[in-house]
């Protein structure tokens, strides 16, 4: 069956109906930084100035901080209230490529040893909107992990910048179903699948920065103990978390209780492998030195992550290129590993 | 200068004088430079100066054994300073090469400006009071006070003090005192009620990274409070008021030391504005304590030192 496609003005009306069904999440800049938050209601300027967000969508599905339950402790012992399962129904309306394939590479993790009851009821109940990027950053390299910024099969439906109109790729059969209801929409020429075509090679070819995946896999397995190198990597390197918590597929977390007069509530909250504390117990830190902690960063996501899943844990966003302080760029660590002795 | 600098680099680590250099690097993105730490005079060509040099590298000075030549602005020279007489840095292994500083460029202020991010724009330029930028081919021309950081408008002392090479003529401060203070000036105006209610706004965006806190090299505690379990001080937890708490606190541990560099404010990823508070602290420890960091190396740290004379109207 043909594509369908939707006039770019007749999206706050696409909106306003799935609000109906549906707690729309879109692109918004209201709190302050550019975050998928619940949809105004009211326009979608967004569409405008939105590149990306700045907090990647995981944090739509494992937040920074979430309550995992509450507990009362009395003379009997201690009392456990879960949290009310969350049936809320998201919509997440523009979520780039690299962002979905994010989702389906977190997805591999928190239902591998054991299936996580806080993000997956949540990814369960999400739609997930995807919008190609007409504008990458020059800090973006997802070409180079085989994603196409203008194309995703990680979406319900996927649109597509056509000029006036977007081109709408029915992807799944709830992203079917989600559009069959749809006002605004019509059927798509052929005249239009090939605008789409052409948006996508442009969009492609708008991503210059790149890496090489199969060399880097190569030089990886010899460059584990070349201390000096790995030095020199992490010497600008401050330990802060920002590379980490803003990757959109870096899941670690941590877990702290709350307690105040008897009544008391667990949270998690992410956790990052840049901290030193992170690998601290009690009679030693086997990370101590930043060049380990660094080193276990880019293993974790081009070494480990490959070889417990098959997949790179990078889709080449580029947040932690963007907003490194220090502008550590995890693409020219790759490219300068040492080559195999 | 750029020449001079390299030159000199070069010659340091060949004589032996240092161990180390660190200065800065073209970085990987426009308009973007990156901290280079070298052993190798092979990398001194690297070395730049331009309006982008935002770091303070003597962040990197207590992480670092061995003799170091640093880059300094004038800001950056005084936290050196600072760490000397805190004890964390020895005077004798460190080499100041100081930058009479013209001022850094805001890129976030002139993305609001253009209304373009930093990679879309094609060429930022200098021109003495003004800052050309091109976009789209178009030229657009801005005083340097719309385009300078908030914290190099207020700097008194943009070419350093303490130094054993300075590069280049004395720099005459910008000096626009109402930009720099203009944030604070907004708080100082609010009821508390309204206060209140934009910090937690503010704070409830953080994610603790902590890139506020390793960034500033005021903050040189081996462990910091944040992470003492046995008392729990906060929570580790980004509840807003637990990371408020956090940013109070460390603006105390850090007054006196602070020399409103900016750098917490510009690595934070979430924007929140933290050098009102840094700023708001740098100025009160003037005002009661006639106290301004890093500017006398022999003198006792601002925190340490009691003078039976000292004024006590700040106790209120």
């Amino acid at each position: 069956m043909a594509n369908r496609k939707i006039n770019k003005r007749d999206i706050e009306k696409l909106l306003s109906q799935w609000g109906q069904e549906f707690t729309v999440l879109a692109p918004s800049k209201e709190s302050g930084i550019a975050t998928m938050s619940k949809w105004n209601g009211k326009h979608a300027n967004f569409l405008d100035w939105y590149r990306n967000t700045v907090i990647p969508p995981k944090g739509n599905f494992f937040p920074s901080m979430e309550k995992m339950f509450n507990f009362q402790k009395d003379k009997e012992g201690y009392h456990l209230e879960l949290p009310a399962s969350n049936e809320q129904k998201q919509l997440i309306f523009g979520i780039r490529p690299c962002d979905a394939r994010s989702l389906a590479i977190l997805d591999m993790t928190f239902k591998d040893a054991y299936e996580d009851p806080y993000y997956l009821p949540k990814r369960k109940n999400a739609l997930l909107v995807g919008l190609g990027c007409t504008n990458p950053y020059d800090s973006c390299f997802c070409t180079s992990l085989g994603i196409n910024p203008a194309e995703s099969s990680d979406v319900d439906l996927m649109l597509i910048d056509i000029g006036d109109e977007f081109l709408i790729e029915e992807v799944t059969d709830k992203g079917k179903k989600l559009i069959a209801a749809a006002s605004g929409v019509e059927e798509a020429s052929e005249a239009d699948e090939a605008k789409a075509k052409e948006a996508k090679e442009a969009s492609y070819n708008k991503v210059t920065r790149k890496i090489d995946t199969e060399d880097i896999k190569r030089k990886l397995s010899s460059s584990f103990d070349n201390q000096d190198f790995w030095e020199g990597i992490a010497a600008k390197c401050i330990s802060c978390g920002i590379c980490t918590f803003l990757c959109p597929t870096c899941y670690c977390f941590d877990i702290n209780d709350e307690l105040a007069k008897g009544l008391g509530a667990r949270f998690r909250s992410w956790d990052s492998c840049a901290f030193p504390i992170y690998t601290k117990m009690p009679m030693e830190n086997p990370r101590e030195e930043k060049w380990r902690r660094v080193r276990q960063k880019v293993y974790h996501k081009y070494g480990f992550y490959p070889m417990n899943f098959g997949v790179i844990a990078c889709t080449g966003c580029g947040r932690c290129i963007r907003q490194c302080p220090v502008n550590w760029d995890i693409t020219q660590t790759l490219d300068r590993l040492p080559a195999e002795a | 200068m750029e020449q001079r600098l390299r030159q000199e680099a070069k010659t340091l680590l060949e004589q032996g004088k240092v161990d180390y250099i660190i200065g800065f690097e073209q970085g990987s993105l426009k308009f973007t430079t990156t901290p280079l730490i070298t052993k190798d005079k092979g990398d001194a060509d690297r070395l730049v100066i331009n309006p982008f040099i935002v770091n303070n590298l003597s962040v990197y000075l207590t992480d670092i054994e061995g003799r170091v030549g640093v880059v300094a602005k004038g800001c950056d020279s005084r936290s050196i300073v600072s760490l000397i007489q805190d004890n964390k840095v020895n005077r004798e292994e460190v080499v100041i090469i100081g930058i009479p500083c013209p001022g850094i460029i805001d890129l976030s202020k002139i993305e609001q400006l253009v209304g373009k991010d930093r990679d879309e724009l094609d060429d930022i330029t200098r021109d003495g009071d003004r800052v050309v930028v091109t976009v789209d081919s178009k030229k657009k021309d801005f005083p340097i006070t719309e385009v300078l950081f908030d914290n190099c408008l207020g700097c008194e002392f943009p070419t350093p003090k303490e130094y054993d090479v300075l590069l280049g003529e004395p720099s005459t401060p910008v000096a626009d005192k109402t930009v720099s203070r203009a944030k604070v000036e907004t708080l100082e105006g609010m009821t508390q009620e309204q206060r209140w209610q934009f910090w937690e706004e503010e704070f409830s965006r953080c994610i603790r990274c902590y890139a506020c806190r390793n960034i500033c090299p005021a903050c040189f505690c081996q462990r910091c409070f944040v992470e003492e379990s046995e008392p729990q001080w906060i929570l580790p937890i980004p509840q807003w008021q637990d990371n408020l708490i956090f940013q109070a606190i460390r603006n105390i541990h850090v007054a006196g030391r602070c020399t409103d560099c900016g750098e917490c404010d510009r690595a934070c990823p979430v924007n929140i504005p933290l050098r009102s508070l840094t700023k708001e602290m740098y100025d009160l420890v003037d005002e009661l304590f006639h106290y301004k960091s890093g500017m006398d190396k022999d003198a006792p740290p601002l925190m340490t030192a009691y003078e039976t004379e000292e004024a006590e109207d700040f106790i209120r």
